[in-house]
């Protein structure tokens, strides 16, 4: 028998006409980011094209009043229009209905879901992809808190953090050891979401996928999980915002615990 | 079936299966009855304590063990100079 005949080598190959035959769509989801959408498109184009991907960039912008529509107008005019693909939303709608919004714009077969705050960077998206390749995974996932990849790759380094203090660090700590405890996911970091998708696989998942918030990015790896998916972990480096902050008090941490127990009462 | 319900299914017929050999429904195999008896009440006790123990070693080890890496941000502030530098000179507008 042809081995290349096999489903599995046909599902691994991509129908583009670029050097890995695929293509990767970066969703990424902006309110305010004015100042950071030029760089993080920087950063994905120069990754990209050092390492002779073919990408595109869908910007999902929820009315920003900041002009964060203008200047991504400006970086399709730099980086070309079939790059940089402006999708914006009549006002802030929330993140998830964000991915869905965007995943109806995605030309590629792979999609890269991450935060346009610099807090991933786009680095390691060449790691992600030699895991996914490696092992013909489905998701692979970013973790801040390994220091090896899961499966193993020997191109992994230690993941970790900076800019937490121990406080941010408890209570990160605290809600995936709970999550972990309570719903058995199998990946060690929950919150996180910077995440490699094979297209098909996101679009079934994120139909299935009810939450909001700081419990959207859980539930799609919980339900990842529960549909029989292959998931893999990359150690990242996660710096936090470095212009504007991040949220995370009392109201937070109560409307986790509530998701989490939604997911164990429901998935 | 959700994940509560297993995990409920597999609680319920533990507890039963304990209050069956607590009260000699059932016998504690390979062990001598006289220990069984002074083991059997305290058993639920030294679960709880040694669950709660696992959580606070799991936690305080993932404290220890997340690492700082001020060497990524070192490598972004540069990058993020680099970067501003090269698109204004393709007219997009930085600040």
């Amino acid at each position: 028998m042809n081995p290349f005949e096999s489903n599995v080598s046909r599902n691994m190959q991509g129908s583009f006409n670029s050097p890995d035959t695929h293509k990767y769509s970066v969703i990424l989801p902006t309110y305010n980011e004015r100042k950071n959408l030029p760089v993080i498109i920087w950063l994905l184009a120069k990754t990209f094209n050092e390492n002779n991907l073919s990408w595109e960039v869908i910007v999902v912008d929820d009315n920003s009043p900041d002009g964060t529509q203008e200047v991504a107008l400006q970086l399709a005019k730099v980086y070309g229009e079939d790059k940089i693909i402006l999708k914006p939303r009549a006002g802030k709608l929330g993140l998830g209905t964000a991915y869905i919004h965007g995943l109806s714009f995605v030309n590629g077969d792979f999609v890269i879901i991450m935060d346009a705050d610099f807090s991933h960077h786009p680095k390691f998206i060449p790691q992600f992809i030699r895991l996914q390749k490696a092992h013909n995974l489905d998701i692979v996932t970013g973790t801040r808190y390994r220091a090896t990849s899961k499966p193993a790759s020997s191109d992994a380094r230690p993941g970790g953090v900076h800019g937490w203090d121990f406080k941010r660090k408890l209570v990160s700590r605290g809600a995936n050891f709970l999550a972990d405890t309570v719903l058995n996911p199998g990946v060690s970091d929950l919150t996180g979401s910077f995440r490699l998708y094979r297209l098909p696989v996101l679009r079934h998942i994120i139909t299935e996928t009810v939450s909001k918030g700081y419990v959207f990015q859980m539930e799609m790896m919980v339900r990842a999980r529960a549909l029989g998916y292959t998931v893999g972990e990359v150690p990242i480096t996660f710096v936090d915002r470095i212009f504007g902050d991040s949220k995370l008090g009392a109201n937070e941490i109560v409307s986790y615990a509530k998701g989490i127990w939604v997911l164990f009462t429901t998935v | 079936m959700a994940r509560a319900h297993r995990v409920a299914l597999t609680a319920f017929i533990i507890t039963v299966a304990y209050f069956l050999t607590l009260f000699d429904f059932l016998s504690v195999p390979l062990l001598d009855a006289a220990y069984a008896e002074q083991l059997l009440p305290v058993l639920p006790w030294w679960f709880l304590v040694s669950f709660g123990s696992y959580c606070l070693w799991s936690i305080g080890l993932g404290l220890v063990t997340l690492r700082e890496c001020p060497e990524a941000y070192d490598e972004l502030v540069g990058e993020i100079a680099e970067a501003k530098n090269e698109l204004r000179t393709r007219g997009v507008t930085v600040d």
